[in-house]
């Protein structure tokens, strides 16, 4: 069994654990976003009363920038576009299409004509990126960017298939039901890369799934499955290769440096999808969970679908939500409107009630348990970090290691004085990410001068 | 790397896709006839940065906890010096809570006594009192605590020492005959009012006042365990205190670090330098006698008043038990426990910077830092 120090063991409210993969009818309007990763947003190539039909595209990127594009999930006709507001300030422009529930798809959707194994790198890599493959697990960064920088720098992929955060069970079903796309993705990395070894990381709270893919790769002696303790954040890609390979990876340095590259187990099922049947991303598995979901379950839905529609087809709400997250409750990200669209990130929807609602503490006051410190899986000392980002001492904030959190939450969730630790640590950076840049600024400046 | 040179094991096999799987055995619970309740959407939702979940855990259950594993050893208290201990020990909570209440009124702060952090400090000083003291002493001592330690420091958490530790050496200094005065077990005193008769009748020697003339106590060692000697009302059962800290432990309301130091410390050096009788003998008495264990189990963990950077716990109990030897040795006094914490309390913000945990992947960066300058170079 692998695993690392500190960390929680958080109650996993695996409530959708055993609900089969269903695929949700698309509605009558989509809204796609324009930013479905890291990156500038795609421009939209499409205008108002546009005919598009299902996988093409709508939504380009300059060939050298970092980004990938954007198909469209439903056949019908184009509205036009529109700007969403997130709850972060950030406005998304979406295109928004008029399903004409024929669903046609594009005739240009064709798997490569090549066999895989007589491909080059760099043409995976590019049936990866027009089939606007990005990262499932949330972070959204772009799958072909990161094999083009692996690509011989690493000598091991990872499949992060840990799924620790509680409520989502969206790979657990993926890898259940289709192991095959899972491995077969892997494969295809693991090909592009000319990689030799890789590990399909579990955790322990998903033998079935681990017994499932260990019979799918039992052929081969170079992938194996472990099974990882479940504990929260497991699924971190620090403390994932921390467990796996023992290296201690630092907060600046990326996977690379260890060796190693890291894809979620969604992303290998969509390049696995991509050269299978050339279908680009146009849906993803989602959880819709949470306590106030009539129906929730594990749904293929498409991209761009809103939320409340989503929930229509789960059959309506049973409790009134306070609070949508997209995500994971640890890590995603509470928006104000059951209007926000699903995007390729967004791994699960949680619609929360008052019962799960903690109240904020007015002025809370650390009593210095000292939880978030031997729980912090990065060995911080956050309640410091807190404390001078509260006071507005970024020195000493920093000299406590703000820089280093990787804000996975676990000082939050384990302190008793209810203190958003995580936030004010957000908070620190910035300022301190501020201040270095005007220091940067200036000396660029003296130079100049 | 050669891009050609790809392993030739590897194959890919394009599987058909299986047949939808939306009614798989696994699949939905049928779905229930009988009719749900249904809510509105609402228009807008609570936005608040993540975590979404909390522990729920809080300040008060920590505090309550705390109380928890005290009450074994001031039941025994109570049962031993009768219920005197009792009325102590409702006079000392009831005037912490009602200082903290008072003190914030004042200073116009929110008031904060239901997170029992008040209480659970009246319950330390009362544990801290023999039971023969004047009544109005627990009222001082709560007073100094609460308003002197606690608030005039900004309160729970920002206090530098610990309130019912301060407030026992402030009463103890200030009226030393009166709380010096050790009770033996079994006295009985009245309730309320003050106690009478001559001091011989009431006092028992305490089994450190003895180790400091050099002589091992009459007291049996098992006596020491369970609590059957003369002493303050919280301090004198050992074995309930021990059993109070277990119960911290597994419930991971405190470390095992600081009283794991702390007592190792006091065990090793009075092990190595006894004072009186066989090394064992002498190592076991000092650390069962006087406030060792409610010291190092309950005061020393206070969390406002100890470090929380897990080494700088382990030199913080080093530090607390070192200074107990040192005062019970060389001192003046009979007992150091007291003054050991307050001491270390005061260094607490140095030992946390100067024994901040290793960062994770700190090795990495060094190295990582090092090739930079050998490049440079």
């Amino acid at each position: 069994m692998y695993t690392f120090k500190g960390g929680t063991h958080i109650n996993e409210y695996k409530l959708t654990k055993d609900y089969a993969l269903e695929e949700i009818e698309a509605p009558d309007r989509v809204a796609i976003s324009m930013s479905q990763h890291i990156g500038a947003p795609c421009a939209p190539c499409v205008e108002a009363g546009d005919e598009v039909l299902v996988g093409q595209i709508i939504g380009k990127v300059d060939d050298g920038a970092l980004g990938c594009p954007v198909h469209a999930s439903v056949s019908g006709k184009v509205i036009g576009t529109d700007v969403i507001c997130g709850s972060s300030g950030n406005r998304e422009t979406c295109v928004v299409i008029e399903n004409d529930f024929k669903g046609t798809v594009s005739p240009e959707i064709a798997p490569p004509e090549d066999k895989i194994t007589e491909m080059t790198k760099d043409e995976i890599a590019s049936v990866i990126r027009s089939a606007g493959i990005t990262g499932m697990g949330g972070a959204s960064f772009p799958a072909y960017a990161k094999i083009n920088s692996a690509a011989g720098n690493v000598d091991r992929v990872i499949v992060n298939c840990a799924e620790c955060e509680p409520f989502i069970t969206a790979d657990h079903r993926l890898l259940l039901e289709h192991p095959e796309k899972v491995v077969g993705g892997l494969k295809t990395i693991m090909i592009a890369l000319g990689v030799k070894q890789a590990f399909i990381a579990v955790e322990d709270n998903k033998k079935d799934a681990a017994r499932v893919l260990s019979d799918k790769v039992a052929d081969s002696d170079m992938i194996t499955v472990c099974l990882m303790k479940t504990k929260y954040p497991q699924g971190d890609e620090r403390q994932l290769i921390y467990a796996l390979t023992g290296t201690e990876l630092p907060m600046g340095m990326l996977p690379m440096d260890a060796g190693c590259v890291i894809f979620n187990a969604g992303t290998c099922a969509a390049i696995y999808d991509a050269f299978a049947t050339g279908m680009p991303v146009v849906k993803r598995i989602v959880t819709v969970t949470g306590d106030c979901v009539d129906r929730p379950g594990n749904y293929v839905i498409p991209i761009g679908m809103k939320v409340s529609d989503v929930v229509e087809k789960c059959g309506g709400l049973i409790k009134e939500p306070v609070k949508a997250v997209f995500g994971g409750p640890m890590m995603g990200k509470a928006e104000f409107s059951l209007d926000t669209p699903v995007k390729k990130g967004t791994s699960a929807i949680l619609l929360l009630s008052k019962s799960f609602d903690t109240k904020p503490v007015p002025e809370p006051e650390c009593i210095r348990c000292g939880k978030c410190v031997s729980n912090c899986p990065m060995k911080l000392m956050p309640a410091y970090i807190a404390q001078y980002s509260r006071l507005g001492n970024m020195e000493m904030a920093e000299k406590f290691g703000a820089m280093s959190c990787v804000e996975c939450g676990t000082c939050s969730y384990n302190c008793p004085a209810k203190i958003e630790i995580v936030q004010y640590i957000r908070s620190a950076k910035n300022n301190i990410k501020a201040e270095q840049r005007r220091l940067a600024a200036l000396r660029a400046e003296k130079k100049d001068s | 790397m050669n891009e050609n040179d790809k392993p030739a094991e590897l194959e890919f096999v394009v599987e058909e896709p299986t047949e939808e799987p939306a009614e798989e055995p696994v699949g939905k619970p049928k779905k229930k006839a009988k009719k749900k309740a249904r809510a509105s959407f609402p228009k807008l939702l609570t936005v608040s940065p993540s975590p979404h979940l909390k522990s729920t855990e809080t300040t008060r259950s920590v505090m309550i906890e705390v109380m928890i594993a005290l009450t074994p050893a001031l039941i025994w208290g109570i049962y031993v010096f009768g219920l005197r201990a009792l009325t102590i020990t409702v006079i000392s909570v009831g005037c912490c809570i009602g200082f903290e209440a008072l003190t914030q009124l004042i200073l116009k702060r929110r008031i904060t006594v239901s997170d029992m952090s008040a209480a659970l400090t009246g319950m330390l000083i009362a544990m801290n009192m023999p039971v023969s003291v004047p009544l109005w002493i627990p009222v001082v001592a709560s007073a100094f605590a609460i308003i002197v330690v606690k608030q005039l420091f900004g309160g729970i958490g920002k206090n530098i020492v610990n309130p019912a530790m301060a407030a026992r050496v402030f009463v103890m200094i200030c009226w030393a005959g009166q709380m010096t005065k050790n009770t033996a077990p079994g006295a009985r005193f009245p309730l309320f009012g003050s106690v009478q008769g001559g001091v011989d009748a009431v006092t028992a020697a305490t089994p450190l006042a003895s180790l400091k003339q050099g002589v091992l106590p009459r007291t049996g060692l098992l006596d020491l365990l369970s609590g059957n000697i003369g002493g303050c009302i919280g301090e004198v059962s050992s074995a309930l205190l021990i059993l109070g800290g277990i119960y911290l432990l597994i419930r991971k309301i405190i470390s095992w670090r600081i009283p794991v130091a702390f007592i190792g410390t006091v065990a090793v050096l009075t092990f190595i330098f006894p004072q009186a009788g066989e090394r064992l003998d002498f190592m076991l008495y000092e650390i069962l006698s006087g406030g060792l264990m409610l010291g190092a189990i309950y005061m020393a963990t206070d969390y406002a008043t100890s470090p929380i950077s897990p080494t700088g716990r382990i030199v913080f109990g080093v530090g607390c038990g070192a200074i107990t030897v040192l005062i019970r040795y060389f001192g003046g006094y009979p007992e150091g426990v007291s003054f050991a914490i307050l001491i270390m309390n005061l260094l607490v913000w140095y030992i946390d910077n100067a024994f901040m945990p290793r960062r994770f992947g700190s090795e990495l960066a060094k190295k990582r830092e090092r090739e930079k300058e050998e490049k440079k170079a």
